[in-house]
């Protein structure tokens, strides 16, 4: 605790430069996020106590073109992941707007393209961090001064250390060359292309073991975007050679990803298509996530699907399978006055192939079914389909009242090769709609009703279910909000075997960067997601507070 | 729990000495693939800068307060900049939203999250600024809630005077 106050009173010093300094320009922020939550966990068998006490502190100091950062973090005990206390991150940065260069050296993230070959990110509520720790140097340039001709190359060298988000005593560690050249030959179109080698070594499932490999991903990439017309392609390889070379599995993969968008006054259309095919392995080996030749850490193309807002639509997310997937979405809006927003969206995505049993009892050998449409997805349930409709209106009908009323259907399959009748079916229907209405300038009522039917032939007791989320919030502009939420289901499948869960939600402004936000009751468990990214997130009762403040 | 009351006081003590976060110039480009860089923008009048993404209801309702704001003072020299936020799996759909709302201000890409982090921004948006002529940063704002609009146009207001 000593190190932390020592670590304020420095930074609080700095900032003080930013008044009494003439010559240089230096200015200094501070960021600080405080979580602590104490109450009860259920892990699907048993309830347990559950305390985290987080304090993550960014700081960052401009002196001219120079930068420095730091991250402090005291987390102990975690909420997910591995305990720390100390610097987490730090990183000296120069710009040099003028001429177009920027070097960096220690911890950054970055993404090139759509993120194919490269797209290192950090999401804390997950647990999920690939930030690289290393030096990165990148030059702009543009020639010409009627129709310039702009050019971007960057190259980097560092290594990232991931802990597995889900097992974090499984670690996977690399060290990743790249290098980066972006060409605009004319103002509507960009040429891109990525070269990444990278040597890692892969902890086994088993945390005993591990693999050494090395990886090579060239990627070539274009965007093109006149008057009402985008469109961005791009195509990754990826090749792993493993040491040892295990037998019977792939070592090289690809993946291609595409959006075409067509706006106009009042509508805009967005078609995107993926077919990742980075590790396409039999069902015996697709749930083994440590295996060394699947998609690698620092890669994270886009997901394809829609990513809801709605509190019970988005408790059964489609989990993206980035090794073995083909897929589309299509994205409608339309506005036709300042009143009235209409948004279809609609997704699709499956595996690319079917596999059969060819090995003489009690052996298993599965064989692929090869077909020549593995360019689309397949509605068959071997094909582990995953299909969405989803219509939402919103309307402000007057400068007090505004509502919004969706309706979505999904359907998921997750096949038993084994089993087939033991396959996972689930389709729901929700209707999530939201009403606010203005009661003064500065008091607010926003409520939300969500309804849901869901069929899951996995549910041992009843099959199909029904859940309702209600939301009622009172907010006073700018500084307070109170908010109760409550959660019914008739099923009978939940862990922790409640049907109803209760909350409620406080959050005060001190300032207009400074918000504390207080929560107790009981919280439903369920996936929760970033970038195709997933994570189960257990039933938790008790007590929250969080504060974010920025100085 | 000592930890957790001392944490919380310093952090209580610490908002004592709030101030403004720092203008940095930048450049970006927008929907349309043009480079646009602040402080030409800020030539001709103070600036709104709000980070969003499409993904986020409440940087949605934002958007349309502050666009209200920004027609009824754009001849006045007022700058709005919508600087947007989604990564790697929506950034395909900003332009087709900006364009199917008939917004008319200035709307950049920031998909690294570079100059979000140039501005101290962290994992809550809409994450609002306000520069006034001399480029200072004079108020800041973390989420958006139904009224909000009447404080900001206040101030939108103050750095017109």
């Amino acid at each position: 605790m000593k190190n932390f106050f020592t670590f304020f009173i420095i930074l609080l010093l700095f900032s003080s430069l930013t008044y009494s300094q003439n010559k240089l320009d230096v200015k200094a922020s501070l960021n600080n996020l405080f979580r602590y939550g104490n109450g009860s966990e259920n892990n699907t068998s048993t309830e347990y106590a559950k305390e985290y006490f987080e304090n993550i502190t960014d700081a960052r100091l401009k002196v001219n073109d120079f930068v420095l950062g730091l991250r402090y973090e005291i987390s102990d005990p975690i909420e997910y992941g591995l305990d720390f206390k100390g610097i987490k991150k730090r990183y000296a940065e120069y710009n040099n707007v003028k001429e177009g260069i920027s070097v960096r050296a220690g911890d950054f993230y970055d993404i090139v393209g759509r993120g194919l070959s490269l797209n290192v990110f950090e999401d804390r509520g997950l647990f999920y961090d690939t930030g690289i720790d290393g030096v990165k140097v990148a030059y702009t340039k543009s020639f010409g001064e009627k129709n310039p001709v702009k050019l971007k190359a960057q190259i980097f060298g560092g290594d990232i250390n991931y802990n597995d988000f889900i097992t974090p005593a499984r670690s996977e560690t690399y060290k990743v060359r790249d290098g980066n050249l972006e060409l605009t030959p004319i103002k509507y179109l960009t040429i891109g292309a990525n070269y990444i080698y990278a040597k890692g070594n892969v902890m086994a499932s088993n945390l005993l073991t591990s693999t050494d490999l090395t990886a090579i991903l060239p990627e070539g990439y274009l965007s093109f975007n006149y008057k009402n017309l985008q469109l961005f392609s791009s195509y990754t390889h990826k090749h792993i050679s493993t040491v040892p070379n295990p037998i019977s599995q792939s070592a090289d993969g690809d993946g291609f990803y595409s959006s075409l968008s067509f706006s106009k006054s009042s509508l805009g259309v967005t078609f995107e298509y993926k077919n990742y095919r980075f590790d396409v392995v039999g069902p015996d080996q697709s749930n083994n996530s440590a295996r060394p030749t699947k998609m690698l850490p620092f890669q994270n193309p886009p997901t394809v699907v829609k990513e809801h807002s709605s509190t019970l639509i988005s408790r059964n997310p489609h989990v993206v399978d980035f090794n073995d997937e083909v897929g589309a979405q299509l994205d409608i809006i339309y506005a036709p006055n300042d009143k009235l927003n209409i948004n279809l969206n609609s997704s699709v995505a499956s595996k690319h192939y079917e596999y059969q049993n060819v090995g003489t009892y009690p052996q298993v050998v599965y064989a692929r079914i090869d077909r020549s449409t593995s360019y689309l997805p397949s509605l068959k349930d071997a094909f582990n389909p995953f299909w969405e409709v989803y219509f939402e209106t919103e309307y402000y009908a007057t400068k007090k009242f505004y509502t919004k009323i969706a309706f979505s259907r999904q359907n998921a399959i997750t096949y038993n090769q084994e089993i087939p009748l033991a396959s996972e079916k689930v389709l729901t229907t929700t209707i999530p709609t939201e009403f606010k209405y203005s009661l003064s300038p500065e008091y607010t009522l926003k409520l939300i009703v969500e309804q849901q039917w869901e069929h899951n032939s996995t549910f041992a007791l009843k099959q199909d279910i029904m859940n309702q989320f209600i939301s009622l919030t009172l907010s006073k502009s700018p500084e307070l909000s109170a908010t109760i939420n409550t959660e019914f289901t008739n099923g009978s499948d939940d862990p922790t075997g409640k049907k109803t869960w209760l909350g409620g939600e406080v959050a005060y402004k001190l300032t207009p960067s400074n918000t504390v936000t207080a929560s107790y009751g009981a919280e439903r468990g369920g996936f929760r997601c970033t970038s195709g990214i997933c994570r189960y997130v257990y039933p938790f009762n008790g007590f929250r507070i969080m504060i974010n403040s920025k100085f | 729990m000592k930890k957790t009351l001392f944490a919380a006081l310093m952090l209580l003590l610490l908002t004592t000495f709030t101030k403004a976060q720092t203008y940095s110039d930048f450049t970006l480009p927008d929907v349309d693939g043009n480079d646009v860089t602040l402080s030409q923008v800020m030539d001709k009048g103070p600036a709104l800068i709000s980070f969003w993404a499409t993904w986020c209801s409440p940087c949605k309702e934002e958007m349309k307060k502050i666009n209200d704001i920004y027609n009824k003072y754009k001849d006045k020299g007022f700058q709005y900049i919508a600087i947007n936020q989604d990564n790697q799996k929506s950034v395909s759909k900003v332009k087709a939203f900006i364009t199917a709302q008939n917004y008319n201000f200035i709307v950049l890409l920031d998909t690294d999250k570079k100059i979000f982090e140039a501005y101290n921004g962290k994992d809550e948006i809409p994450y609002t600024l306000l520069i006034n002529k001399n480029k200072e940063v004079v108020a800041s704002h973390t989420g958006f809630k139904t009224g909000d609009e009447v404080t900001l146009e206040q101030e939108v207001l103050n750095m017109l005077k």
